[in-house]
């Protein structure tokens, strides 16, 4: 894979909720490069606005929030 | 007899090696230490200034009928069934158990190693937590820096339990109006789990510590005593209280595909088996479980695999249960589950009571003998239990 390829990353937290899912996305985003996708898998309820709050703080952009039988948060990683 | 090899010495491998009906299984305890630290103490080490009953010889905490082994473990090779340790000794069996923790990594932070250094930690060991002790008993004033530095961490309310007890020592000593308090952390909130952060917030506000939230560590300048985020944020201080990032264990594993980048352990949540293998097991610390990392979930963890191995049917719940010291005689508990969120507990002494009582049980229940005690202390705080007596507790989705 080239350096410049952008990656998807499925970061499957489900069951998480302590510490919880935005663990799991600040690990991810540590490892991840500018325009790369970070796919978060959670059941906890608190997941959508705790991703909110940390997109607005660390100016990333949040592509899809979908409510599914599991939900499903969908983050691009914009800036680093 | 069937030969189970254990890796690890600490709070999960010791309750589930002497927890094994040793009429059926041969166990061998591999461990890089014969010193077994009760690491919650080491808050009160570094807080307290504590060394009572800290750390006990392991040989003496399992049964007689355990082998035990002070030899690092190098290499698990998972479909060949065998470990072998520093020493090149070889050993096969027919189950292996991984519980080998996490230990701290300050090397992945430029700077940290230097501010660890100087300052000590409360997540390393007992030198690390007495330095600690050390340079807060010899400050005089100014800005006091305690935070995580990495999302990954050993026992969640760690932190916050820090920077509530620094606050309450400078209260105690006269040096308040000296001090300036500062809790950085890479969450949200203070406490990640919003219940409890509902209890924690008010309290760390009430005691006038600042906080910064979405402070994910970059690097540490040690001259310019400033910490930087990766969201472009400092901190200035005078002492640096930085928890380090955590890794788990420096063992090649064959596969290598059952680690992670943390080098956790990809472990199957309720068999608790390493993915891909029926005879060999991962608990505690070690493992990539969403839970947290505390003694509550290795004691758990050791007794679902030691009813597995026994030929029961058994499944880890995920369940959760850490107490927090709020400072000033109270604490509360951290408890949830894969399936019930985190419950609001409120705080009280009878809470704080009891960490200080799991001070004294410890070395006794690694024995196994208090499980019918744990069973029923566990089921009264189930926390779908909890959460169905107090409504409040209930979090709004
Ligand atoms: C400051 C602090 C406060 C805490 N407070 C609490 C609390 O209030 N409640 C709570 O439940 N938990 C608490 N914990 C967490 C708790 O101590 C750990 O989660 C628990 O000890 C994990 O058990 P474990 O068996 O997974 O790992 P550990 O007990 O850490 O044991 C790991 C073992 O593996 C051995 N090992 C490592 N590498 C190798 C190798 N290569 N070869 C052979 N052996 C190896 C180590 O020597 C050790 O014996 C606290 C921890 C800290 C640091």
């Amino acid at each position: 894979m080239g350096a410049n390829e952008t990656m998807r990353t499925i970061v499957d937290s489900r069951g998480s909720s302590c510490p919880g899912p935005i663990t799991d996305l600040a690990i991810a985003y540590r490892r991840a490069k500018v325009g790369d996708e970070i796919e978060l898998w959670a059941t906890d309820p608190g997941v959508k606005p705790d991703v909110r709050a940390w997109a607005a703080k660390t100016g990333n952009e949040i592509v899809s929030v979908e409510d599914q039988p599991d939900k499903i948060v969908v983050v691009r990683v914009v800036k680093r | 007899m069937k030969k189970v090899v254990i890796v690890g010495g600490g709070t999960g491998a010791t309750l589930l090696a002497n927890t094994l009906d040793r009429r059926r299984f041969a166990v061998t305890v591999l461990s890089n230490s014969a010193v077994h630290v009760f690491q919650p103490a080491l808050l009160y080490v570094a807080f307290k200034h504590a060394a009572a009953d800290v750390a006990r010889d392991e040989r003496r905490l399992l049964a007689r009928h355990v082998r035990f082994v002070e030899e690092p473990v190098t290499h698990i090779d998972l479909p060949g069934h065998v470990v072998t340790t520093g020493g090149g000794r070889r050993y096969d069996y027919d189950y292996v158990v991984v519980a080998t923790g996490v230990r701290t990594d300050p090397s992945q932070i430029p700077g940290l190693s230097d501010v660890n250094e100087e300052f000590g930690d409360y997540h390393t060991g007992v030198a690390q937590a007495q330095k600690v002790w050390a340079r807060l008993d010899a400050f005089r004033g100014g800005t006091i820096a305690l935070g995580q530095s990495s999302p990954i961490i050993k026992c969640p309310p760690s932190p916050v339990e820090g920077i509530l007890l620094a606050e309450e020592l400078m209260r105690g000593r006269g040096l308040r109006d000296r001090t300036r308090f500062v809790f950085f952390t890479p969450y949200p909130r203070p406490y990640p789990a919003e219940p409890m952060n509902q209890i924690v917030e008010p309290i760390l506000r009430a005691r006038g510590i600042e906080i910064m939230t979405f402070f994910d560590v970059d690097r540490i300048d040690p001259r310019a005593r400033t910490i930087f985020s990766i969201e472009g944020e400092e901190i200035r201080y005078d002492l640096a209280i930085v928890i380090p990032p955590f890794v788990g264990a420096d063992i090649a594993y064959e596969p290598a595909s059952v680690r992670d980048a943390n080098r956790l352990i990809i472990t199957d949540r309720q068999s608790l088996r390493i993915t891909g293998f029926d005879d060999a097991f991962a608990i505690g610390d070690a493992t990539n479980l969403p839970t947290s990392k505390a003694g509550v979930g290795a004691h758990l963890e050791a007794r679902v695999v030691a009813r597995i191995l026994s030929g029961e049917r058994a499944a880890f719940d995920g369940r959760t249960h850490c107490p927090v010291d709020l400072g000033g005689g109270l604490g509360t508990f951290v408890i949830g589950s894969y399936t019930a969120p985190v419950v609001k507990y409120p705080p009280g002494r009878l809470s704080h009571l009891m960490k200080a009582m799991m001070a004294r049980i410890y070395w006794l229940s690694l024995r196994g003998t208090l499980e019918p005690v744990f069973d029923w202390y566990f089921a009264r705080t189930d926390p779908h239990r909890l959460s169905r007596t107090e409504p409040a507790n209930r979090r709004a989705a």
